[in-house]
């Protein structure tokens, strides 16, 4: 991580490779399921069968849910071991509710589809004090990019070509 | 459920001829002590394997001393060693037994079978699923120590006191060690863990009483999640709970496997202990409901004593034992390990003398409701607010025995 760090710091050539851009391509698997590929990994989604769908992964706005979770811990434990913290465990609880599922349904267009708000629960066993890992915690989603993605309203540009 | 007649032919009756009026409502603890900060270092570092289980023992020794030095000062008769060397009250025994895995409820989750319902517990509770701990049997279990002969021999050459040992119950190790798609390889089926945790424990009881053990207590909480527990859920108790059958065979198989254990054991005084959670000060999070649907099958075990909570509400009202008058005797739950309040003895009297409608007076033992400090990185007090409380205790149990050697009647 170290190391990474005195790279990132004196090598520009590092931080535009790691700036990205990164990709995902989502593929229709049929009826509400999809798979994205990124480099080479792949994840599946799917949607709980009350809405007419098979169940069989979890849903997209779930996987965000995850996302954020996982950036944020990324980013805790990154920081953490910075700074020579011994983190024996961590947790992170997230939960979201809809605006109105109605909006997404298209039947308004009153309100959000999304989630209003994200609450995101850390539990964590550390060697440190509790001040210590506040701060860690509260950078941890400062600087995270999942998270300050979705809290900035990234501006999203659709485009379309029919085949 | 079963019936009551049928339950009282299989009374095991082992009470006391005659108690002197000064040794009536002896005080004791369910077990645990809060741990002290250093001890919890060491304990993870034992636990990363990065000091020897020896080396953590010597560690330990230090807060056993404390835990019995607090016991003592407060005037508790039969006191046990705060289970300061255990991670939890069932956890433990995997320093104790060959072939089981201790496994984080994060480990588990990949074979539960319902996920969704173990994510609501989790968030009901209010705990990460790294903090919950179980053991698993991946291979056949064999004892590879004895589970708490050692720590009751450390216990009786630093006391005078009797002493009490809580060890796991059949049924809650057995439920919790058997996991399907982990187990199944050694088990193919629990009946045949079992038998194996009978005989471990049944080997643990002899060897505690022959080496002058006065109590040792079989802990089975998990009883009242079979009882009250939703349906399909996973506990923080038991990961394996999700895979029982309906609460009526389990109660059945809890009593044959407890039978199984104890049977013809005698020379030691022998408890089951059973309450609704103790790992969170929240009341509205800890399972709720009386004893009543429990007696019938706590009736038929062979054993002397019930260990219950009976300090808050949501254990219900002691009027349930009024079928089962005398038939065992009670560690009554008098005092909350959970809360900040001090009870006075005056209340705790008060509610003594409630419980000798029910039980003799030689039957009735005072306790807290559980340990103060059940899984050791959450314990539910501080010591001294556990000490005070025990304080409360002996002050309430030296009150009624003065009562009673007065005139024989209990206090108003």
């Amino acid at each position: 991580m170290e190391d990474f760090v005195k790279e990132i710091k004196t090598k520009p050539d590092v931080v535009k490779n790691t700036n990205g851009p990164w990709r995902s391509r989502v593929t229709w698997q049929g009826g509400l399921r999809a798979k994205a590929y990124m480099r080479n990994h792949a994840v599946t989604f799917d949607e709980p069968e009350g809405l007419g769908a098979t169940d069989t992964s979890a849903s997209a706005h779930e996987h965000l849910l995850s996302a954020v979770g996982a950036c944020m811990m990324t980013g805790f434990v990154y920081q953490g071991t910075l700074k020579g913290i011994k983190i024996h465990n961590c947790e992170i609880a997230l939960e979201g509710t809809f605006g109105d599922i109605r909006n997404w349904a298209g039947l308004t267009d009153e309100g959000t589809p999304g989630y209003p708000e994200i609450k995101a629960k850390l539990y964590v066993k550390a060697d440190s004090d509790r001040k210590t890992i506040e701060r860690l915690w509260a950078n941890a989603w400062k600087h995270s990019v999942v998270t300050q993605t979705v809290a900035r309203g990234a501006k999203i540009i659709p485009s379309l070509e029919v085949l | 459920m079963l019936r009551h007649d049928s339950a009282r032919l299989n009374i095991r009756s082992r009470r006391e001829p005659f108690v002197a009026k000064s040794q009536l409502f002896p005080v004791t603890v369910v077990g645990s002590w809060p741990r002290p900060q250093w001890l919890i270092q060491a304990l993870r570092k034992r636990q990363a394997d990065e000091i020897s289980f020896d080396e953590f023992n010597t560690t330990a020794d230090d807060a056993v001393l404390a835990a019995i030095k607090y016991q003592e000062d407060a005037n508790v008769d039969i006191i046990t060693d705060g289970e300061q060397r255990r991670d939890n009250f069932y956890s433990f025994v995997v320093e104790k037994l060959e072939g089981v895995k201790l496994m984080t409820l994060t480990d588990l989750m990949d074979y539960m079978k319902d996920r969704a319902s173990f994510e609501e517990t989790l968030r009901a509770l209010d705990v990460p699923a790294f903090a919950m701990r179980s053991p698993v049997a991946v291979d056949r279990v064999r004892r590879k120590r004895h589970l708490a002969l050692d720590e009751f021999k450390f216990l009786k050459s630093h006391t005078t006191r009797k002493t009490k040992v809580p060890i796991p119950g059949p049924y809650m190790l057995t439920r919790s060690m058997w996991f399907p798609g982990l187990s199944d390889k050694a088990y193919p089926v629990i009946e045949d863990l079992g038998r194996d945790v009978c005989s471990i424990i049944r080997e643990e009881i002899v060897a505690l009483k022959e080496a002058g053990c006065d109590f040792v207590q079989l802990d089975e909480p998990v009883l009242s999640q079979v009882v009250y527990g939703s349906e399909g859920e996973e506990t923080f108790m038991c990961a394996a709970l999700a895979s029982r059958r309906d609460p009526t065979e389990e109660l059945r198989y809890a009593v044959e496997l407890m039978n199984l254990t104890v049977k013809g054991i005698s020379g030691v005084k022998l408890g089951i202990h059973v309450c609704r959670g103790n790992w969170s000060r929240r009341e509205d999070v800890l399972l709720k409901g009386n004893y009543g649907p429990l007696l019938p099958y706590l009736m038929e075990m062979k054993i002397d004593q019930l260990v219950l909570e009976f300090a808050t509400p949501r254990a219900g009202e002691l009027e349930v034992f009024k079928e089962y008058r005398e038939e065992k005797e009670i560690g009554l739950g008098i005092v909350n390990p959970r809360s900040t309040t001090i009870e006075q003895p005056k209340s705790i009297e008060r509610r003594v003398k409630e419980a000798t409608r029910y039980f003799d007076p030689s039957q009735v033992y005072l306790n807290p409701d559980c340990g103060f400090g059940t899984f050791a990185e959450r314990p539910v007090n501080d010591a001294e607010t556990a000490y005070a409380k025990l304080r409360s205790m002996g002050t309430a149990a030296s009150n009624l025995r003065k009562a009673w050697e007065d005139g024989g009647e209990p206090p108003s």
